[in-house]
């Protein structure tokens, strides 16, 4: 039986519920002493003067500020996935105070606990400037950036004349807030230098090479001498895809103690030490005519970046290809300057922003021509995605709308707001579409077939907690026609073939592939053998016509068949290594263009007297291509849609206006959805093999799952209450 | 963390009396507050007294004239199972099976509850951010900033914080009295008068001096006990504070009521009794809903917003008129 399709438990489960599953921060090195950071407790100014002594007499091994911590180089430019940096403003390098909890100071010690009381004992005195934050006013000084992944703007015909001459026309603006990833696990890294100037870290990373590529970059150490591992990562959520400053500030601190340094981040350094997902302020103006097909679509987004990078959040991407527009379509991205630390991806980065505006202002149209959103939404899909002409490899958006809504009950709803009551509840129901980005990307792998019929893979991929382990089997197992349990998968190592970064829901399809390619290298290596290799078993046939299952090789229409051990034994072979080297061609620059779509349904509960808002149900139908483990699969689509639960009712990182400065930095003052804010969650796959998109067949799906939550419930709360909610979250008192 | 020493309490008179030398040391019964208060460095007490090991303590004392007696150590997860608790006094089983966590109401005492300090983010940030309360004279940052939580009642420009008991607003409701043992011996607090208003001294959250140790929390017997709900809005259905709840407890004369205890959380810096409404609501009824709202309304006129929590002033009152129509449910 085909391992491939199967609903296998992750082969790391009983590891992680019983705790023997090696997180970074958790892994003890010997000789291992700690690190504490001290921030910045003002957002914007200069370190006037810094007082170290006190924290120097406490028994201490180091203390650090710009005064003594080395100079690194500058981070390179442009920016790039190879050697990413997270943020361009390197740490304690001068006297500058660019954003509140800007680590300024580092103390080492033996104990934690010495590290951080060490670190309160250090006083720092600042010239304080007035924060710039992003408001109203300060989004009125939106600059044009450079561009760092897509172009930053696209126009396609004439979006304003569509618009202009259209019969029915939207135009709104949308609005969501600063988010923090808050993954479970807490950034660390544990830094480790050898006698011969070679570099181990213990690092929490998605992206194993272009960590250390950049680390080879900035601190001017030769690469071949760095090796990072990463074994398991308790959530990534892009979060972890960059290198942030204190994974510099740990391996500096270990070079100059001569020890070991392990530098975890605590929860509230989690806000302004790494990444985040920064605020959109998005103007969506849709024309159509009567029927409801769109005539033109223009999209704009404005988004806070820090004084000193040029971080885009590209709400307006979805916007380029999810719909066609006969007239037209044109987007735009602008920035704002303002003191804080630079964003990053968070799940699902632009488009889970860009989504809520477009596939809310699709709800307002279809409203206002009276056709319904489902109705709407065929009407307006495509075969060629608009943006670059290229026909879609693959695209079930009319399977995904038509499965889902029958699945969901759709066509009993009642169109009309406020129609549809339970008790003191408005029961309502909402819809929207996504679209998401596949990305081809290169990837090595090395399959080994042991003697014993075992198999092991290796590729410098990683487990954010996904399932990158038990996928990777069994693509392994049924490419080499061996039992699942037979096949062994390391990930997580720079010593190991190079991968990609685990972002963009890229490793099944890319890093899979490169397995598979692997797989199939070595299977075909051992039909060689069996054809050609001493005492061959086959004196006849031909690759083509050897079948391989349970461990054996079969030549069709005979009944001669060898184990890989019988096989290896009789060739003196201790095992058959390959190594595949997958290497598409970028998406963009391929005959077709490759995206993930899906259609969800939400149904809400709405306490119209208290402005409470809960989910009853939700469906979603997801064309994610062929899937390769529908349980995990399924488990993917169900924390994305908590994910995106969290981003329409609870998520905001707030910044108070005078200091400048998140506020709330912690799981208590940051809401996230609980068990009891979840219903059961139906999970439908529609989507069918795509070739361009992997020689496995499979299309993006994690980051998928979580793009059109908001514009449902965004959608359905219209429908219970006849109320707009064009801000995020959706908290009670817009609804009261 | 910063440092301290930890040490054990066998009777309540030798804790009382170590704790009245010491200005450094506080009492630590389930930890689920004072520790993260130390973690936030809003605390920095140098020596802790464990109180948990302080004989009988931990009763729940159900009362042959109808009344309850709890003592301080009793864990909310056992008060809020507790039979008598549930079929006598419903709100109080319902406040605290909607505050916290599981886990945290299976370590967290009755007495460390009512002793819980402000959730004002300002005052738990990790940085000594201007605030009064935490650092006498450094200001509020709360009052012109983010205060979307913060109070409608009660308030002075030193601070705006509400208290984030939910057991608290229940006992108001009751009039339950707080059984103290100090340096003088025993004395007795009624509830409502034991957290402060901030006024020009926010760092005092209480009535209690220096020493003082909760021994118990009294709850008399009342008529309006049984037909009583309490109702919490959170931003999300579990683990979350109170944007605002309401303690209700009424007595009915057919439909119409013929008295009310009312008591708001959320939304000042103790627990809010709502004297005029309970006043006004005598004779209204429960099917009325227009009426209900012009008694509850009596007092609201001295209800004022801060920039971002004007909504709670209204939410608050239909929050009321719900917790009212429950509550008339159970009788
Ligand atoms: C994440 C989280 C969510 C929460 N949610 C809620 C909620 O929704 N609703 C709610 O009501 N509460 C909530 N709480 C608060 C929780 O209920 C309190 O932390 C708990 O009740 C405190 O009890 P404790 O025994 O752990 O007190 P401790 O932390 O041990 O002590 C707290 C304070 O009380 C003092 N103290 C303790 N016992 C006595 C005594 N007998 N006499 C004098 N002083 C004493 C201590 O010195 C200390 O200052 C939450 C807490 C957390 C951490
Ligand atoms: S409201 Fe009170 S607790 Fe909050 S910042 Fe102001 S003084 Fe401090």
């Amino acid at each position: 039986m085909s391992a491939i399709g199967q609903p296998i438990s992750r082969t790391d489960g009983s590891l992680k519920v019983t705790g023997r599953a090696r997180y970074t921060g958790d892994i003890r090195v010997s000789g291992a002493v700690h690190a504490a950071l001290v921030q910045s407790t003002i957002a914007s100014g200069r370190i006037a003067s810094i007082d170290t002594s006190a924290a120097e007499e406490a028994g201490v091994l180091g203390v650090f500020s710009y005064r003594n911590l080395p100079r690194m180089n500058p981070t390179p430019k442009p920016w790039s996935h190879l050697h990413p940096h997270g943020q361009g403003y390197l740490p304690l390098q001068d006297d500058k105070i660019h954003y509140a909890g800007q680590p300024i100071a580092m103390v080492v010690a033996s104990k934690l606990d010495q590290a951080v009381q060490a670190a309160t004992l250090i006083k720092v005195h600042y010239e304080v400037a007035q924060p710039v934050v992003f408001d109203a006013d300060t989004t009125r000084a939106a600059i044009d950036p450079p561009q760092f992944l897509w172009p930053v703007a696209s126009s396609v015909g004439d979006a304003d004349k569509g618009i202009a001459a259209a019969a029915v026309k939207i135009a709104e603006t949308y609005a969501t807030p600063d988010r923090h990833h808050n993954q479970m696990e807490p950034h660390a890294t544990t830094a480790m230098w050898d006698a011969d100037g070679s570099l181990t870290l213990y690092d929490t990373t998605q992206h194993l090479y272009g960590a250390r590529e950049l680390i080879a970059m900035v601190l001017g150490i030769p690469v071949d001498k760095i090796t990072i591992m990463c074994e398991f990562l308790g959530g990534g959520f892009g979060g972890k895809a960059y290198v942030w400053p204190h994974t510099l500030l740990a391996i500096l601190a270990a070079k100059a103690v001569r020890r070991p340094v392990r530098l975890q981040l605590t929860r509230a350094q989690m806000y302004s030490m790494v990444g985040h997902q920064a605020a959109t302020i998005q103007t969506i103006a849709l024309g159509a005519d009567n029927g409801g097909k769109l005539t033109g679509i223009r999209h704009e987004s404005i988004s806070p970046a820090p004084v000193f990078d040029n971080y885009i959040e590209y709400a307006a991407l979805s916007s380029r290809s999810l719909w066609a527009a006969s007239g037209g379509i044109a987007t735009n991205h602008k920035i704002v300057h303002v003191n804080r630390n630079t964003p990053t991806a968070m799940r699902s980065p632009h488009e889970a922003l860009g989504h809520f505006a477009l596939e809310s202002a699709m709800d307002e149209l279809a409203y206002a021509t009276g056709i319904d959103p489902i109705e709407l939404r065929l009407v307006n899909d495509t075969a060629t995605d608009p943006h670059s002409g290229r026909p879609f490899s693959t695209r079930a958006m009319r399977k995904c709308l038509i499965e889902g809504a029958a699945r969901f009950g759709w066509e009993s709803r009642s169109p009309t707001p406020r129609s549809m009551r339970e008790g003191r509840h408005l029961i309502s129901e909402g819809t929207a579409a996504e679209i998401y980005t596949h990305w081809r990307w290169p990837a090595k792998a090395r399959v080994t077939i042991n003697g014993d019929g075992s198999a092991l893979v290796e590729t410098g991929s990683h487990d954010l907690g996904t399932g990158t382990y038990t996928v990777m089997r069994q693509v392994a197992a049924d490419t080499l026609g061996v039992a699942p349990e037979k096949v062994t998968v390391r990930l997580g190592d720079t010593r190991l073939p190079p991968s990609h970064a685990s972002i963009g829901s890229a490793t099944m399809a890319n890093a899979g592939a490169s397995v598979l390619l692997a797989a199939e290298s070595a299977r075909d290596k051992a039909i060689r053998l069996a054809l050609t290799g001493r005492d061959a078993p086959f004196t006849r046939g031909q690759g083509a016509d050897i079948r391989v299952a349970e461990g054996t090789l079969t030549l069709a229409h005979s009944n001669v068949s060898i184990s890989y051990g019988d096989l290896l034994a009789r060739n003196g072979l201790p095992n058959l290594v390959a190594e595949a080297d997958y290497d598409p061609v970028p998406e963009h620059e391929g005959p077709k263009a490759i995206f993930s779509f899906s259609a969800v349904f939400a149904e809400v509960r709405v306490d119209p007297e208290l402005g409470i808002v809960r989910l009853n149900r939700f469906v979603g139908a997801y064309d994610a291509g062929r899937i390769i483990n529908p349980k995990t699969a399924r488990s993917q689509a169900i924390g994305g849609i908590i994910w995106g639960v969290g981003q329409v009712l609870l998520e905001q990182s707030e910044t108070d206006p005078t200091l400048g400065r998140f506020l709330n930095r912690n799981y208590s003052g940051y809401l996230v959805p609980t068990n009891a804010d979840i219903p059961e969650l139906d999970i439908l796959f529609v989507g069918d093999f795509d070739e361009e998109a992997s020689p496995l067949g499979a299309k993006g799906l994690g980051e998928l799952t979580a793009v059109s939550v908001a514009p449902a419930i965004a959608n359905a709360v219209f429908h219970a209450t006849g109320k707009r909610i064009r801000r995020l979250p959706i908290s009670l008192e817009k609804l009261m | 963390m910063h440092p301290f020493a930890l040490s054990r309490a066998d009777d309540p008179a030798t804790a009382v009396a170590i704790q009245t030398r010491d200005p450094g040391l506080a009492f630590i019964a389930g930890g689920t507050d004072l520790i993260g208060l130390m973690k936030d460095r809003a605390a920095l007490p140098e020596r802790l007294l464990d109180i948990n090991h302080l004989p009988g303590m931990s009763y729940i004392e159900a009362r042959a004239d109808g009344g309850l007696r709890i003592g301080a150590l009793a864990r909310m997860s056992d008060v809020a199972a507790s039979l008598a608790v549930r079929e006598r006094f419903p709100l109080i089983a319902e406040a605290l099976l909607f505050a916290a966590s599981g886990q945290l109401r299976n370590m967290a005492s009755i007495g460390g509850n009512i002793m819980q300090r402000t959730r004002c983010a300002y005052f738990r940030d990790e940085d000594d951010l201007p605030c009064n309360k935490r650092r006498p004279g450094s200001g509020c940052s709360a009052r012109h900033g983010l205060n979307r939580n913060h109070a409608i009642f009660g308030w002075s420009d030193a601070c705006v914080a509400t208290n984030p008991s939910d057991l608290a607003v229940a006992l108001a409701a009751l009039d339950a009295q707080v059984i103290v043992r100090g340096r003088t011996g025993e004395r007795s607090i009624p509830i409502t008068e034991f957290h402060r208003l901030p006024g020009d001294t926010p760092e005092r959250d209480n009535a209690l001096d220096r020493g003082d140790l909760i021994v118990a929390v009294d709850v008399a017997a009342r008529r309006e006990a049984r037909a009583s709900h309490y109702l919490k809005v959170r931003d999300r259905q579990s683990f979350e504070f109170a944007l605002v709840s309401a303690a209700a407890g009424i007595a009915i004369d057919g439909r119409s009521i013929a008295s009310a205890r009312l008591a708001l959380g959320g939304v000042a810096h103790k627990p809010w009794r709502l004297r005029a409404a309970e006043t006004a609501l005598r004779g209204v009824s429960l099917d009325d809903r227009d009426a209900l709202r012009s008694a509850i309304a009596a007092s609201f006129a001295e209800a004022r917003a801060l920039a971002h929590n004007a909504f709670k002033i209204e939410l608050a009152q239909r929050v009321v008129v719900r917790a009212l129509q429950v509550a008339g449910e159970r009788t």
